[in-house]
């Protein structure tokens, strides 16, 4: 569809699954400026949705492309526009967990090996981690277990207007997510608090 | 010190808040999306002639390998697949612009198109054995794109790598 020069975007205006339900279905009707809009703007939810997974940086760019490649190949099929979000974060939980399969599945994993996996996760790029406070709380939040890692990166992120409904499309409503989360957010303080003694 | 099954207390309500706050802290800024990211995937999915009647799917790199291990100075061979359809490309460096050496099975005068950021893109026709090749291809963030030949439209793309 050509659109009419001078008039605004269907999404202009509008705020999250409102915005997005737009973007998709302006990008139905061809609009390819409506699918550039949507993956500047989900791109971060999909790459900490394959970062909470356990994914290194490489492997996470790479699923997060897989995503963006799979929304196009479900353009047509989606059957709600403002459910992207939601549609997104199942997508990536399983384009991510699918690779970190294959990635763990070499390794016969014990419980001591699978804690040395998670403590081995690389560091981002040094410059980011600017003082020892970031690097005990980077250290402390990679020594807990998986679970938490994603859960509280799921919260973070859903707890944002753009992001609202990602959780619970992942199956993670709140009221079942809210105790595991303060055990989860306590043993981020203890692991931070004992970091001091250099484990 | 550490109860990983700590039932026995809970955070109050203003410590949940602050530690919530600093796993905020580093899903922004200590790990944020890569740069250059978003606009690797805004052109890999930015694709021309696509509508319902064509059927569209993304190739994947053969199992356990990454986009990671194929950029750079000597990308070489790497395999591509989707359903049964199999997609086997070899690069080679030539001065500025690489040479591209495919190979599609099932064989097939199925048209492929080579496209490079900034770049025009690049086309040709693979021979009944399925073979094909482009030389002079500009390097930069690239991706293959063939259309099959016979039936109903259909249309597969490799992810975008940066060579």
């Amino acid at each position: 569809m050509i659109s009419v020069v001078g008039t605004d975007p269907p999404w202009n205006g509008l705020r999250g699954a409102e915005r997005h339900a737009a973007c998709l279905l302006a990008a139905r009707e061809g609009d390819r400026t409506a699918l550039g809009v949507i993956v500047a703007e989900l791109s971060p939810l999909v790459w900490h949705i394959a970062r909470g997974v356990g994914l290194d940086r490489a492997a996470a760019e790479d699923v997060t492309q897989q995503v963006w490649l799979s929304l196009l190949r479900n353009l047509h099929s989606l059957t709600e526009p403002r459910a992207l979000v939601g549609w997104l974060g199942i997508t990536a939980k399983r384009e991510a967990v699918r690779t970190h399969k294959r990635t763990v599945a070499q390794v016969e994993l014990t419980p001591e090996a699978a804690d040395q996996v998670v403590s081995s996760e690389p560091m981002p790029e040094t410059e980011l981690l600017r003082g020892e406070r970031d690097r005990k709380l980077w250290k402390a939040f990679h020594a807990l277990s998986q679970r938490c890692q994603e859960l509280l990166r799921l919260t973070v992120l859903d707890g944002r207007a753009e992001y609202t409904g990602v959780a619970e499309a992942m199956k993670m409503p709140r009221g079942s997510i809210g105790p595991t989360r303060g055990r989860c957010l306590k043993n981020l303080r203890d692991r931070y608090e004992d970091g001091d003694g250099g484990t | 010190m550490n109860n990983e099954d700590g039932r026995d207390e809970d955070l109050p309500p203003g410590e949940s808040a602050r530690w919530l706050a600093e796993v905020a802290h580093l899903v922004d800024d200590l790990d944020p999306v890569p740069p250059g990211l978003v606009e690797l995937c805004q052109f890999a999915i930015d694709i021309e002639g696509l509508d319902d009647e064509v059927e569209f799917e993304a190739l994947r790199l053969a199992d356990g390998a990454q986009l990671a291990g194929v950029r750079g100075d000597s990308p070489g061979a790497i395999t591509f697949y989707v359903g049964d359809l199999t997609v086997m490309v070899n690069i080679t460096r030539t001065g500025e612009h690489q040479r591209i050496d495919g190979w599609l099975v099932p064989a097939g005068e199925h048209g492929v198109e080579v496209r490079v950021v900034d770049h025009d893109t690049a086309n040709t026709t693979a021979d009944e054995g399925g073979r094909f090749v482009l030389t002079e291809v500009p390097r930069g963030t690239t991706q293959i794109r063939v259309n099959l030949a016979g039936g109903r439209p259909r249309t597969v793309v490799t992810p975008a790598i940066v060579f």
